[in-house]
């Protein structure tokens, strides 16, 4: 069973109020880089760049990372020792947001930070969501939050974004 | 049908037909470019005190219906129009324009060359005008005489709060001669309103515990209002999530700094195309404006432009960059359409949520 929660229209405000909050709670975009967690993530930091180059006039750096290596749910493998250091840009003093679609057990996040380890001591680190749907398994939270969504555990969220989904919304999947 | 006069400040007199109200009666005249919702302008009190030309040369074509009101009694002085529909058809009519605006005693007058009018009007500005029987001397003696009160916001704004209840988020809505389409969309959000009067004090908004405030809409000059709102503004939105709109907006913007300018000529109606600055995506909305934010006078440091009226470069939407207040120009509620700016109420009631924090 598949219920639109979001729809384009919300999840288009969503990403604009996402936007002026950074610009808020990091009083203006000085030192800001946004790092969005592959796949959906980039393409959320990327429309957020966009807004913030139309509000400020100013190009934000926007980084690509690919958390697969520092899953831990993966067996400890050579193959998959975490790689090198993948951001174009380095992140020391900077302030970094980074942007994933989905935060729920927090697990994703946590190997993010490790990824983004190698590249220096950032001012801060903050998170920006579009969706939060609770049922953490660590200690970690979105300072930037689209929409919270409660849900059962067993349920699924689907983002789908234009840029690879062909268009904008989210839904509830259950599959009982 | 009488035989009626238009006069004008500049000694001009148009001769129309009069329907409604066989009063006679002196306003501020302003035109308005709208199509359609001719019901929701009549009774929207930012036109308090003032007559209104119709460019649309055909109004009342659809009656008076129970949806469309945006004050519970209209405070307009007059309605011009090129023709007025004495047939008008409607699921839900109750009256034609001319028996409504008979039982509320404001005259109409038809058969006005209302272009003419527009044209004089855009390069004048908004100017004294009558609606009499006789054109003589005498009626532009008194026209010239009569002096209109700067004080609207006194006469239409609620003098006592009152209750708009609901189940959701707390809101506050200061009423500056609000139109009910802010009730309306803040209802359909479930919201549990109270509306104050423009005179409320910090205090008496914080002891109400909102998680939101709403500046209204309203008639008149921002300038005119006492300093007290000003302060309230400035106490408020570092606070509480901030939303207001139009003389809301120009008051959120002189508390911030800002000052405000007359604008010329004026936008009253529905087809200004905006453009919101964040996603450059190109919004209308229904405008009723006499003044405008000066843009050499926002602080960049504190107010970020949200929305800008691509026809003259004006002012429509501001925001504060360091907390969740933010202010529109032009009527996002809809009544009349277009609608395209109705989600400005749902970035309102996410503001509040989020300020609030999850629900979990």
């Amino acid at each position: 069973m598949q219920k639109e929660v979001v729809d384009s229209m919300a999840l288009k405000r969503a990403l604009t109020r996402i936007t002026y909050e950074i610009i808020e709670q990091n009083k203006g975009i000085r030192d800001v880089v946004l790092v969005g967690i592959k796949t959906r993530g980039v393409y959320i930091a990327e429309r957020i760049a966009e807004r913030l180059q139309q509000l400020e006039d100013a190009q934000i750096p926007v980084g690509e990372l690919d958390i697969t290596a520092f899953r831990d749910d993966q067996p400890l493998n050579a193959a998959l020792a975490p790689t090198d250091y993948q951001l174009e840009f380095g992140v020391a003093d900077k302030r970094v947001i980074l942007i994933d679609d989905v935060l729920f057990t927090g697990r994703t996040i946590r190997a993010a930070l490790d990824a983004l380890m190698g590249g220096g001591r950032p001012q801060s680190i903050s998170l920006a969501v579009l969706v939060d749907r609770g049922h953490r398994e660590l200690p970690i939270r979105a300072d930037f939050i689209g929409k919270n969504i409660p849900t059962a555990r067993q349920e699924r969220i689907k983002v789908s974004m234009a840029e690879i989904d062909g268009h904008d919304g989210i839904e509830i999947i259950n599959d009982n | 049908m009488a035989d009626r006069y238009l006069i004008l400040e500049d000694g001009s007199a148009y001769l129309g037909e009069g329907f409604g109200s066989p009063a006679v009666s002196t306003g501020e005249i302003v035109f308005n470019t709208s199509m359609t919702g001719y019901q929701e302008i009549i009774t929207n009190q930012i036109y308090h005190n003032q007559i209104i030309a119709f460019t649309q040369p055909t109004i009342g074509s659809y009656g008076i219906n129970h949806d469309s009101y945006e004050s519970i009694l209209p405070t307009v002085k007059g309605v011009v129009v090129r023709d007025v529909a004495s047939i008008s058809t409607n699921r839900q009519r109750r009256w034609s324009l001319d028996q409504y605006l008979k039982q509320q005693n404001i005259p109409g007058i038809s058969h006005i060359d209302t272009r003419h009018l527009a044209k004089k009007l855009r390069v004048s500005g908004p100017m004294k005008a009558s609606i009499v029987d006789v054109a003589d001397a005498h009626a532009f003696d008194q026209l010239g005489a009569t002096v209109l009160t700067n004080q609207q916001v006194a006469a239409v704004a609620t003098p006592k709060p009152f209750p708009n209840p609901g189940t959701g988020l707390n809101v506050v809505v200061i009423d500056f001669g609000l139109k009910h389409g802010i009730l309306r969309e803040l209802s359909k959000r479930a919201c549990n309103v109270t509306v104050l009067p423009y005179t409320a004090t910090t205090e008496e908004i914080i002891n109400l515990d909102p998680d939101g405030v709403v500046l209204s809409t309203g008639p008149g000059k921002p300038q005119d209002l006492p300093d007290s709102v000003l302060e309230m503004i400035q106490n408020i939105q570092n606070r509480i999530p901030l939303f207001a709109i139009g003389l809301g907006h120009e008051l959120f913007a002189m508390a911030n700094g800002a000052q405000i300018m007359k604008l010329s000529p004026e936008h009253h109606g529905a087809n200004h195309p905006i453009r919101e600055v964040i996603t450059n995506q190109i919004i209308y909305a229904s405008q009723g404006q006499g003044y405008a934010v000066d843009p050499e006078t926002i602080d960049r440091n504190k107010l970020i432009t949200t929305f800008v009226d691509l026809i003259d470069g004006t002012i429509q939407g501001l925001r504060y960059r360091d907390f969740p207040a933010f202010s529109v120009q032009f009527f996002p509620d809809g009544a009349p359409g277009p609608t395209d700016a109705l989600d400005i109420f749902d970035e309102f009631v996410e503001s509040m949520q989020q300020a609030r924090g999850p629900i979990w």
